[in-house]
């Protein structure tokens, strides 16, 4: 009795105190910028890759020649590891004094950053940027929000078909030309040598997924004036859905292994050798080229619905953004637009393989390196952003779509029901988000 | 097993006397009779640092899960606005979070009992092995306690992978895959959980053991015994003070399970099969910025654990083991 | 020593229990093996079709990743810094607190230890942020004492708990006499309790030092535009990455990361096991 008493005392102090000390509410900050000084320290936070001095090289380049046309700027660049970033990047938007002026930044994060008014409105920059004017289509998409634009692209990341070319010589089968013949190959394959998983998916590889929804001429959500409204329960999207799901089961990628797969996994398991095709992204080759089937193998883009066509990608990759909160706005922008000038985006597709997101200079890659061909032939074909609302990070942070391919391939749920269930849960971001 | 023992007790203590049986206390000696300012001078450097550091943000998470709070208010963006309890109504509503609520009450349950029951009897052998098996034993358990928690999940998804693990390979088990069933993947994760908790209390419960007086021991043992016995009526007795501490904090360590199920899982399962409620509370709010939720989350975490110490504490008090 | 000796089991007996614990030792050890294995493997073959339990070119490049990276020796030092000041200052503190709940009756001590156990019990994510503005306006963002502070007030609520039952152990009658030979309190706390505490201070703080050793979650939402105070799990987070993590760099550094910790317990294995044993004498 008594021990219960002398608890109660401190749990009830803890609730009261909650209700009445209002007065002191949660702090909260202020991002406004003071000023644009035209002179002084810009900080610059850049993501750390694991492989991280070529990629140091470039952008000691481009500072070099941004401080050598700034007289009294100075720039201080700092490398983040990516798995930190979230937390970062909310802290630089919350505590401007630790926040840096310049960031880069995962293009499919760029609606929440805005939401979170942490990023600058640099639309009228961006247009008088002559050399944005070769900026790809959908690269611009994903600095834009609302119409306005928030940073400049700085790389695009697509994924394509990898394939084992000694497994298909041997069975005496062609890369597949449309998405039905990809699906009739891989479980061919998988007949012919069952050790192998035809076609490598996984139930949590959304954007190895997406492109099924797409080719099918299916959304992920459609746009409504301000907001979203999710389409994955339309007719075409659960045609994607389907045929996307059709893969996973005993005659490919049996279900109790792959549901539970994300990209990472079915990259390793074609690099290992466990299966005769993966979708992979042009960053996977050097995983690839590490694993059992280097020399072995060959990429072409991911065949669409018609014979002979593509299947819109996603168009992943990262950006390059001003804070508001910096107070050197102009220099910051003038940065900018030095570390993802076309000068610079080639010098770092030659160091580290990052696709650039001009045309132009896109283009006179592929020439260099014919391995990138088949992403550049992805991306010119049309590929596709998620959308920009900043309730798609909350959707992708609760797993919506991984959920919904897994029920379905576990056989929890049937395609209508998952896609009907998972759409409200995306509508009811969209409407938190507003 | 609590509901069990609870009644059971009853009958057996109120011999005592007819009011609720309070253990006779010993007071301690000479200046403790007088403490005055003493004991809060000592206490003040702890209640300082806590009270700044601990006190302070729980009091402000409890005030955040009563409002609107998500990354647009940190930021100053819009206002905050009193939500009262809308967010613990939304939580509620939810039918998923009764599910996780669930199966996390039942996943660490099986987790603190497993890891008691294994730590004690390895305590046990360590007291009778010689100094090379049980130094073996002792530096094989501090390594794996000292894994970090990220690193430890990790490895131990490598070794049971279907197509690269050298698990199923050795126990034939051909290419099953652990994370996909619900049951399976839990009994996987309960494994690696087990890994990295049980040397705690296998370390503390084989020094208490250390420190019962040997003839004790002896006595029991040349009575004949069983190990059973020993450990039933003459070690776990004297270990009390030290089984309550261990069994304390176990729950609250295995109730707050993160990053084995977040990483072993790969966020919670398919189709969210595995979730617990830290991951739970980590996807539906902090990932996606959704502070107040969260918080109320936390909120909701911290009356349950509150909850079931107190009603063991008491169930331990009623055994005449005072605090 | 003495407890083992006297304590005299039956040969066949004796021998199934050391066949058994060294096969537990086996099994308990073989994923620290296989994770120092996976360090030195060459990349391909971390994930291959044919895992063996050995590897036939051992290779340093993971662990070539791990230092190269911008100071590696600096996180390692701030480590130290951060765990050992953690360390010793939480012992300190918790060992008076302890007294205090142990050998003085006043109004309050339940409620307080009650409120020990409580501050263990909220998960830490959710206290990151009110954390994060309290080290905001207290200006210690990016400085080690936003991890230092933290992780006191962190390790406190254990330790002192913990610790109870050392002081508990030291008997009463020694206190009398002390204060009969004339000693005042002060002399009694730090030149009598204190070094028959130290055991138990020993034990007490290879959990403070293991859970900041290992922490990432301070490390990464206090530190946040100066490198320069980073902590070593930034050291292996770094090879975390959404679409190609690397696993040796991950079993590298996790390794780098465990050594210290593991010497850490050989120094103190000795005490650690003498010492926890205090708690139990009543």
């Amino acid at each position: 009795m008594k021990l219960s008493a002398r608890i109660a005392a401190p749990a009830a102090a803890l609730v009261l105190a909650g209700l009445t000390a209002t007065a002191c509410a949660p702090q909260t900050s202020d991002t406004s910028a003071e000023g644009d000084k035209k002179s002084g320290t810009l900080r610059v936070w850049l993501f750390q890759e694991v492989g991280n001095k070529p990629k140091e090289k470039v952008v000691d380049a481009a500072v070099a020649d941004f401080e050598k046309a700034h007289e009294g700027a100075e720039v201080e660049v700092e490398y983040i590891p990516v798995d930190t970033r979230a937390q970062r990047i909310k802290a630089a938007f919350n505590d401007p004094k630790s926040a840096p002026d310049v960031i880069e930044y995962g293009n499919t994060d760029t609606a929440g950053y805005v939401k979170d008014g942490g990023l600058a409105d640099v639309s009228k920059e961006f247009a008088a940027w002559d050399e944005a004017k070769d900026t790809d289509p959908t690269a611009k998409q994903s600095v834009t929000v609302g119409g306005q634009v928030y940073g400049a692209p700085f790389f695009v990341g697509v994924r394509a078909l990898y394939y084992r070319t000694d497994v298909f010589e041997e069975l005496g089968v062609e890369p597949p030309k449309s998405q039905d013949e990809l699906i009739s190959t891989a479980r061919k394959i998988h007949a012919k040598k069952p050790g192998l998983y035809g076609l490598a998916v996984g139930g949590a590889y959304t954007y190895g997924a997406m492109p099924f929804i797409w080719a099918q001429g299916g959304e992920l959500a459609d746009e409504t004036g301000v907001t979203y409204q999710s389409a994955i329960n339309s007719e075409k999207a659960r045609k994607g859905i389907e045929a996307y799901t059709s893969l996973f089961g005993d005659d490919n990628c049996p279900a109790a292994k792959c549901a539970a797969m994300g990209g990472n996994a079915t990259v390793t398991a074609f690099a290992s050798g466990k299966a005769a095709m993966a979708i992979g992204g042009d960053f996977s080759h050097a995983a690839v080229e590490a694993g059992a089937v280097k020399g072995k193998y060959a990429v072409v883009p991911l065949p669409g619905v018609k014979k002979g066509t593509i299947a819109p990608a996603f168009a992943g990759g990262n950006n390059i953004g001003v804070l508001k909160s910096s107070s050197h706005r102009t220099l910051a922008v003038d940065l900018m637009k030095s570390l993802t000038g076309k000068k610079t985006q080639a010098k770092m597709f030659d160091a580290m393989g990052f696709l650039p997101t001009y045309t132009d200079v896109l283009d006179t890659a592929a020439e260099k390196e014919p391995f990138v061909g088949p992403f550049v032939d992805t991306l010119g074909a049309g590929a596709k952003f998620v959308p920009a609302s900043p309730a798609w990070g909350q959707i992708d942070a609760s797993l919506v779509l991984p959920n919904m391919f897994q029920e379905i391939v576990s056989g929890r749920k049937d395609v209508a029901t998952a896609s009907d269930d998972a759409a409200k849960k995306m509508d009811a971001a969209f409407a938190e988000a507003g | 097993m609590t509901a069990n023992t609870a009644p059971a007790k009853v009958p057996a203590v109120p011999g005592a006397s007819g009011a609720p049986a309070r253990p006779p206390r010993r007071r301690p000696a000479s200046p403790a009779r007088r403490p005055g300012w003493t004991p809060w001078l000592y206490l003040l450097p702890a209640l300082v640092l806590l009270g700044g550091l601990l006190v302070y943000p729980i009091y402000q998470l409890g005030l955040i899960s009563f409002l609107e709070y998500t990354q647009a208010q940190v930021s100053g963006g819009e206002p905050t606005t009193f939500q009262g309890f809308g967010n613990y109504a939304t939580l509620f509503r939810d039918s998923q979070f009764w599910q996780v609520l669930l199966a996390t009450v039942v996943f660490a349950a099986a987790c603190v009992l497993a890891t008691l029951f294994v730590g004690c009897a390895l305590a046990v052998l360590l007291t009778r092995v010689r100094a090379l098996p049980r130094l073996a034993l002792m530096m094989a358990a501090l390594g794996a306690w000292a894994t970090p928690a990220i690193t430890g999940s990790t490895v131990w998804v490598f070794l049971f992978d279907p197509d690269f693990g050298p698990v199923n390979k050795v126990l034939g088990l051909g290419d099953f895959s652990w994370t996909y069933g619900r049951w399976s993947a839990f009994a996987l994760v309960l494994l690696e959980v087990l890994w990295c908790s049980f040397p705690f209390v296998m370390v503390t419960v084989y020094a208490g053991i250390r420190a019962i007086p040997t003839e004790v021991l002896e006595a029991a043992s040349l009575d004949g015994a069983s190990q059973w016995r020993i450990w039933r009526s003459v070690m776990a007795p004297m270990l009390r003070p030290i089984l309550i501490v261990v069994t304390i904090q176990s729950v609250i360590w295995d109730f707050k399970v993160f990053t084995q199920i977040y990483v072993m899982t790969n966020g919670g399962g398919i189709a969210g099969q595995n979730l617990v409620l830290n991951v739970y509370a980590y996807q539906k709010a902090f990932a996606s910025s959704q502070y107040s939720l969260g918080s109320a989350i936390g909120v909701v975490m911290l009356v349950i654990l509150l909850a079931v110490t107190l009603v063991y504490l008491r169930l331990v008090r009623r055994q005449g083991e005072e605090l | 020593m003495s407890a083992r000796t006297l304590l005299r089991v039956r040969r066949p007996g004796r021998l199934a229990a050391e066949a058994a614990a060294l096969v537990i030792a086996v099994v308990v050890a073989f994923p620290l093996y296989w994770m120092v294995l996976s360090a030195f493997k060459p990349a391909g073959e971390i994930q291959s079709t044919e895992a063996r339990p050995w590897t036939l070119a051992p290779s340093l490049d993971s662990f070539r990743r791990v230092f190269e990276q911008q100071e590696f020796g600096r996180y390692f030092l701030n480590s130290l810094i951060v765990a050992g000041t953690v360390v010793i200052v939480s012992a300190l503190i918790a060992f008076l607190a302890a007294t205090a709940v142990t050998r003085f009756r006043f109004r309050f001590r339940t409620t307080l230890l009650i409120m020990f156990l409580v501050a263990q019990m909220v998960p830490v994510e959710a206290l990151t942020i009110p954390l994060f503005f309290l080290m905001r306006d207290f200006g210690q963002l990016n400085t080690l004492g936003s991890l230092i502070l933290p992780h006191l007030a962190f390790s406190l609520p254990f330790a002192i708990w913990m610790l109870r039952g050392f002081v508990k152990a030291v008997p009463e009658a020694l206190e009398e006499a002390a204060y009969i030979d004339g000693a005042s309190r002060t002399r009694f706390l730090w030149q009598i309790l204190f070094p028959l505490v130290f055991p138990g201070l020993v034990a007490t703080s290879v959990f403070s030092f293991i859970s900041t050793w290992n922490d990432f979650l301070f490390a990464k939402s206090f530190i946040i535009s100066d490198t320069s105070q980073s902590t070593l799990p930034m050291a292996l987070l770094v090879f975390f990455k959404p679409d190609e993590n690397d696993w040796g760099g991950i079993m590298a550094a996790s390794t780098v990361m465990t050594i210290p910790v593991l010497v850490f317990f050989v120094l103190v294995q000795r005490r650690l096991v003498s010492g926890l044993g205090g708690a139990v004498k009543d």
